[in-house]
């Protein structure tokens, strides 16, 4: 007979402690603004054309003129930089969509049908988790060739049984609530209340999961294009662009390869906090 | 000197909330208080307040004094009364004991750690404590793990641990809701025991005026953070001063004297016999097989009939089968053997096809156990009973609301609620949002599991009062599932009585609670608390 009534010293124990400084979090939020903003009005904000090459400055310092310099091939570096970031938000953001897509969909089957389904789609996932990501991406650019795309599929598959697996644990937990069981009750189909009711009732758990996916696809779609097989030259890159500045460094040419390091690391840490904040607050709401 | 001393306690939250508005109570040596109230009241936070457990930085008014010395002022003096003084007995015990410890780690730990006792001669005092307490073999269980005793096992060994230190208060926080009746009874007997031999003060918060009354010389009512009576447990309990004394009373059900809603229970029962069954339960079972493991059986075999517009209970304990029983008259579980009829057609097995899923689902509807999970959180209330006239009825737009809206009216909530989150809702009014979505279908047969054993008593009341009415109205037929004989001896003619996936006993109500036949009922009866 027990009975899961919140008493009210229970619920007083539970109350939110003191809200955490929001300074962090909306200073993220902020820097995640200002990038974004930046990279979709590049055309307007760029100073300069980033593949114009000025001939008279090649690795020259930052000046009136280029505000961070140039690179080995006198290129502005701002200018690249702005909109690399194209480059640099798009891949991630298509991937976590079609990771979370397929992986929810996934996890959803696996987690509703529960035996053999899920224990065929589980093994698959830990297949899936046992090839690092990058070997998946490289497999692919093998496959389809050079460019933004091929790795982009290749991190979604990689990702989806992240998703997956959080989905169908969310999923097989929710299946056995009462509230369900009551839907089975009055008659409605286990495909409606897996689609029309469990399924909106984990997403935003698993979509505040996904977000923080975002950093990661990020550093590993600028790692890709650093080894040479994400974004090919001369399309501005960060990744690619730390790659064309490396020897420089050894020369005592930091900036043009400190400079787009830095707007990866920004984006990353930015796009992470955000995403712990949104789990915390959709967790701590409590789903179900 | 008063052991406990609670003067004018105050208690206000960081956020502004005042939960307790100037307590004041006194224990004195050797003395048992109840502190009785519904959720909300405040019992739990002035129970706490005792031991110094009090919220994140709550601000505090008032004093307190354990024995001359305040659990508020410092931590060392918090820390005296903790070790010392007083001891506290939770609600769940399985939430309050590490897993991963013995039973006798747990019991041993405040003698080693604050008394420096060896090991061997903490070992024999905790023999003694679990033998006080009445465990069945106090040897072994001091190597054994939390997980290998049940709920009223691991509840005596929280008592044990509790005594350990001698304290000269114990302070219950409704020790025995968790627990079965029976059980609850044999607590209750160690609880009185130990009070009496060692001469100890023990303030014991519940909700259950009945077992207030039957385990305290003194109550404290308390409503809203303040309290509205305090006197002698009988006294209290027979002539309530305070209006809301009275009316809790008032709401209260007991197995004797005259039941309240009899007269609609026998009208209704007059009506039912002449007409033909509703439901018709012929020797189904089910168990469960899991592999390596001897299967467990649920249900065994089990018949029952219940006329049209007629009610029966189910009662029984945890593991009685009787929520197996319900499950699989509404088809949440498959029958292994038997026939379940209802309204003349067979439902045992699994609906095939849509047809044959929503023909079932307008014959039998189900009202569980608890509002909290049986709401899908993210749904508002009117649009849940919106979903299942959709469904059923074919009613679609304006139609539909107009309808959901007269359902969600005549189950006693206003058309403020329509839009109302589960979440936004008391426990009283969800459980009336699943009955309205119950009822939307227009079933022939209710069945109601535990519906009412997570609410207050006054809320637990106007549930069944709703109910009740009802069934006048629509001439519903009504399956009871529950644990508490009071309750059922409300609401139905008929019961039956279940143990251990059997049906022991069957027989009209009264005539069970006044003759029982089988030892198992008698003991049932016998362990519901009476005020003395």
């Amino acid at each position: 007979m027990t009975s899961s009534t919140p008493t009210l010293a229970i619920r007083v124990l539970r109350a939110p402690r003191r809200p955490r400084p929001r300074l962090l979090y909306w200073t993220a939020v902020v820097v995640l603004a200002v990038i974004t903003l930046a990279a979709t009005l590049a055309p307007m904000l760029a100073p300069d054309d980033p593949d114009a090459v000025d001939f008279m400055s090649f690795l020259a310092p930052p000046s009136p003129a280029h505000w961070l310099g140039t690179d080995s091939l006198g290129r502005d570096i701002l200018s690249r930089i702005i909109w690399g970031g194209r480059t640099a938000l798009i891949g991630p953001l298509a991937v976590v969509v079609f990771s979370t897509i397929i992986g929810i969909l996934l996890g959803l089957w696996a987690g509703w049908r529960g035996g053999w389904v899920d224990a065929a789609l589980s093994r698959v996932f830990d297949v899936l988790f046992a090839f690092p990501s990058l070997l998946i991406a490289i497999m692919a650019v093998a496959l389809f060739g050079k460019g933004l795309w091929a790795p982009v599929i290749a991190m979604s598959i990689a990702y989806a049984p992240f998703v997956a697996r959080l989905t169908r644990s969310l999923v097989a937990a929710e299946r056995t609530r009462p509230y369900v069981s009551a839907y089975r009750v009055q008659g409605f189909g286990g495909a409606w209340i897996a689609l029309r009711r469990v399924l909106p009732n984990v997403t935003p758990i698993v979509g505040a999961q996904s977000t923080l996916n975002f950093g990661y696809v990020l550093a590993e779609l600028a790692g890709l294009s650093f080894l040479g097989l994400g974004v090919q030259a001369p399309t501005a890159d960060w990744g690619a662009m730390i790659n064309e500045a490396q020897s420089g460094v050894a020369a005592g040419q930091l900036l043009p390869a400190i400079a787009p390091a830095i707007a990866v690391v920004l984006s990353v840490v930015a796009v992470n906090i955000i995403g712990e904040e949104l789990s915390d607050r959709i967790g701590g709401e409590n789903p179900a | 000197m008063n052991l406990l001393e609670i003067r004018d306690l105050t208690l206000d939250l960081p956020t502004g909330i005042r939960l307790l508005h100037g307590i004041t109570l006194q224990v004195a040596p050797g003395e048992t208080v109840g502190l009785v109230g519904e959720s909300g009241s405040g019992k739990s936070v002035t129970a706490r307040s005792v031991l110094g457990l009090l919220p994140d930085r709550a601000v505090v008014g008032g004093t307190v004094a354990v024995n001359g010395r305040s659990p508020l002022a410092d931590a060392a003096g918090r820390q005296q009364i903790r070790r010392h003084e007083a001891a506290m007995v939770f609600q769940d015990p399985r939430a309050g004991i590490n897993p991963m410890r013995t039973i006798g780690d747990h019991v041993t730990e405040a003698l080693r750690l604050c008394e420096d006792w060896p090991a061997a001669r903490a070992r024999a005092k905790a023999v003694e404590l679990l033998t006080a307490v009445r465990l069945p073999a106090p040897r072994e269980h001091l190597d054994q793990h939390p997980h290998e005793l049940s709920g009223g096992m691991l509840q005596r060994v929280m008592i044990a641990g509790a005594l350990s230190a001698s304290p000269k208060l114990l302070v219950c926080d409704e020790p025995t809701t968790a627990l079965d009746v029976t059980t609850q009874s044999e607590i209750v007997q160690v609880l009185r025991e130990l009070c009496a031999n060692n001469g100890m003060g023990m303030l014991f918060i519940t909700h259950d005026l009945n077992l207030a009354g039957s385990l305290c010389d003194r109550l404290v009512v308390m409503k809203d953070g303040a309290v509205v009576e305090e006197g002698p447990a009988l006294r209290v309990l027979r002539e309530p001063e305070a209006e809301y004394t009275r009316r809790l009373v008032a709401a209260t059900p007991r197995i004797t004297g005259p039941a309240a809603g009899s007269d609609d229970r026998s009208a209704a029962a007059t009506e039912a016999s002449a007409s033909e069954p509703e439901l018709v339960v012929s020797g189904a079972g089910k168990t469960y097989r899991r592999r390596g493991r001897t299967p467990v059986v649920a249900v065994a075999s089990a018949s029952l009939t219940i006329p049209r517009g007629g009610a029966l209970a189910v009662v029984g304990e945890s593991g009685s089968g009787k929520s197996t029983l319900a499950r699989m008259i509404v088809g949440l579980e498959e029958a292994d053997a038997g026939e379940i009829m209802v309204g003349g057609v067979d439902v045992s097995r699994a609906s095939r096809s849509r047809a044959e899923r929503l023909a079932r689902a307008k014959r039998v509807q189900m009202v569980f156990q608890d509002p909290y999970l049986s709401l899908d959180p993210r749904i508002p209330a009117g649009r849940a009973v919106e979903d299942v006239l959709r469904l059923h009825t074919g009613l679609s737009g304006p139609a539909a609301r107009s309808r959901a809206i007269e359902l969600i009216q005549a189950v006693g909530l206003g058309e403020e609620h329509f839009a109302a989150r589960p979440r936004t809702l008391s426990g009283g009014q969800r459980q009336r949002v699943a009955i309205a979505r119950a009822l939307a279908i227009g079933p022939e047969l209710l069945v109601m599991d535990e519906a009412t054993s997570a609410l207050d008593v006054s809320v637990q009341a106007q549930v069944l009062d709703l109910v009740a009415g009802i069934r006048r109205e629509q001439g519903l037929t009504l399956l009871f599932i529950s644990h508490d004989l009071a309750v059922v001896r409300r609401v139905c003619e008929e019961t039956i009585v279940m143990r251990r996936g059997e049906i022991v006993e069957a027989g009209p109500t009264e005539q069970l609670l006044r003759d029982p036949q089988h030892a198992y009922t008698r003991l049932l009866i016998d362990s519901v608390p009476a005020p003395a």
